[in-house]
């Protein structure tokens, strides 16, 4: 087990984000979490990553209590994460992108240099890695994002909707990419809309609904969970089946 | 398209070519004083104040994206720390000027701690403020002279003065260059400048970094204000807590083009060259600021990147210059 919440809670106003909610995710797999638009996932990230702090409830990284840390040590400890949006440093090549976040793990800017090159490699970004961020396309943020997560050497990735926006044959491209960095060191866990791709990539997958768990089982199990399609698909598509 | 292509293709420079320059200035600020009249070496050396000035600004203003409008005060507080130690106690200049840094610095961390919470318009009104308060502040101590303000021992020693600030400006610009140009703290604070939440996700401690981004953009200010203070012997809150030392660091920074290098010296020389040569010809007035703030809406609308960003495409080794001119004129 690398990572788990415990009873989390967590509100904005009126609202409550995420609702008592507990997950559990073992070392070395793909954990997906899926659920409507607003059910609470990038929120769930926010919580794990430092971003917000949780009103109650605790979050376990690697045994180790890192609830309410600012996002920079959870980095440190080893999470990484994207964002949904690709927010990179636009006015700086994607190279230095890459080795802003190496600098936790490299002693020198010289090695921070070897470690984003390898990276931009590994995502294959390497022919672009002296083009400004400005000048790259969609598909190469995204790539860019993954990299830059990956250049702070996690254990654990949140990788928050890295597929949104992009074209089918790009789509391709983006799991096959995901499944290579899968590694029995590296966890990932990944928010997703688009089923094809949670149900080909994940171990096992957790379903949220107004920022509760309503269920959590093995892909093949979750397509056909009666509570999954009444809150994908509606009351009554579900009353019909 | 054209330009890319030529630009990828372009002989790497040979670095005796590239340092030419630079020297070439070096060896240009270290005679100037033998050379020129009185009047010149005046100007000359408020032209370096205002060179180092600029760049302090540019640290926190350019580089971490921070506008700052208050860095008159870490100059103001820095003539008065300088002064007030040399006047009330005896102390000499250079701890006077080593005092006023460091106190600048203090100032910016405290002043730092709750407003760089802040981020854009509500980080420029709070330092605004702040500035407000240090004037105010010099106005009504007793300590300071108040309104009358407060005399400095006599030097006059114009050669003495132009190359104490020689080194100090001098000291700021290898700052930057090696922390901010050549160090993981420059990367930070730009990572910091495009995107905070971004960096501090990728593990950079964004609030410490940008504290010590601030309080490094204050120590210059600090020392150069003291250095003024023993310069023109006799200062006031107005001469040196005024709102238009901070306007002015940061129409040159971002005339020269602010998060560069050369960009707050370019901005500085020109700025202050042609100040000083529309108040030789026309005399005492306030018309130069009428021409200096055309110039800026011409600069944010056409040049956004400065003076330096303009240059950037036009410095270019000799060989290539002439091609690019030969490619111009059609030769």
């Amino acid at each position: 087990m690398i990572l788990q919440s415990n009873d989390l809670v967590k509100s904005f106003g009126g609202v409550t984000a995420i609702n008592h909610l507990s997950l559990t995710v073992e070392k070395g797999t793909v954990f997906g979490i899926i659920g409507p638009n607003g059910s609470g996932k990038t929120t769930f990230f926010n919580l794990v990553n430092g971003v917000y702090t949780p009103d109650s409830g605790r979050v376990t990284f690697d045994g180790k209590n890192i609830t309410g840390l600012h996002p920079h040590r959870i980095a440190e400890l080893g999470i990484g994460r994207t964002f949904q949006i690709p927010a990179p440093f636009t006015k700086m090549t994607v190279l230095e992108n890459v080795m802003v976040s190496t600098f936790i793990r490299a002693s020198s800017l010289k090695e921070s240099r070897k470690m984003a090159w390898e990276i931009l490699e590994l995502v294959r970004l390497d022919d672009k890695g002296n083009t400004q961020v400005a000048n790259v396309t969609l598909e190469d943020r995204k790539r860019l994002e993954l990299a830059r997560a990956l250049g702070t050497k996690p254990s654990l990735l949140l990788l928050d909707e890295v597929m949104a926006g992009l074209t089918p044959s790009e789509v391709k491209a983006a799991i096959e990419l995901i499944r290579s960095l899968r590694t029995r060191e590296l966890t990932l866990i990944v928010v997703e809309h688009i089923m094809d791709v949670i149900l080909s990539l994940c171990d096992r997958i957790a379903v949220l609904d107004y920022g509760q768990k309503i269920a959590e089982d093995i892909p093949d199990q979750i397509v056909n969970n009666k509570e999954v399609i009444r809150a994908y698909l509606g009351e009554r598509y579900s009353a019909r089946n | 398209m054209e330009l890319q292509a030529s630009k990828a293709q372009a002989v790497p420079v040979p670095s005796v070519w590239r340092f030419t320059p630079l020297g070439l200035l070096l060896v240009i600020c270290l005679i100037l004083p033998w050379l020129a009249s009185p009047l010149w070496i005046r100007i000359a050396t408020e032209v370096l104040m205002w060179a180092g000035l600029a760049q302090s600004w540019n640290i926190i203003g350019g580089y971490t994206g921070y506008l700052c409008f208050g860095h008159g005060a870490f100059f103001g507080l820095g003539s008065y720390v300088t002064g007030l130690m040399m006047v009330k106690l005896g102390w000499p200049f250079g701890i006077g000027l080593l005092f006023s840094g460091i106190l600048a610095s203090l100032l910016a961390v405290i002043i730092g701690y709750p407003t760089l919470r802040l981020r854009g318009a509500y980080f420029a009104i709070a330092t605004w403020a702040f500035g407000e308060m240090v004037r105010q502040i010099a106005t009504i101590l007793d300590v300071t002279g108040g309104a009358f303000g407060l005399q400095l021992p006599s030097f006059l020693n114009l050669r003495y003065f132009y190359y104490v600030m020689l080194a100090v400006t001098g000291l700021t610009y290898l700052t930057t260059y090696f922390l901010l140009e050549r160090a993981r703290f420059g990367y930070k604070l730009l990572a910091i400048r495009e995107h905070e939440e971004a960096a501090e996700m990728v593990g950079v401690d964004t609030v410490s970094i940008k504290m010590k981004a601030f309080a490094l953009s204050a120590f210059f200010p600090g020392v150069l204000g003291g250095i003024y203070a023993y310069w023109v012997t006799y200062i006031h809150p107005d001469s040196v807590l005024g709102a238009q030392l901070t306007d002015f660091m940061v129409v040159m920074a971002f005339l020269g083009g602010i998060g560069s290098l050369w960009g707050p010296f370019l901005g500085a020389v020109v700025v202050q060259l042609v100040q000083r040569i529309l108040w030789l010809f026309w005399g005492e007035g306030t018309f130069y600021l009428v021409i200096i703030g055309a110039a800026i809406c011409a600069v944010v609308l056409f040049i956004p990147n400065g003076l330096i960003g303009l240059m950037e495409s036009r410095f270019l080794s000799p060989r290539e210059a002439v091609s690019q001119l030969r490619k111009t004129f059609k030769w």
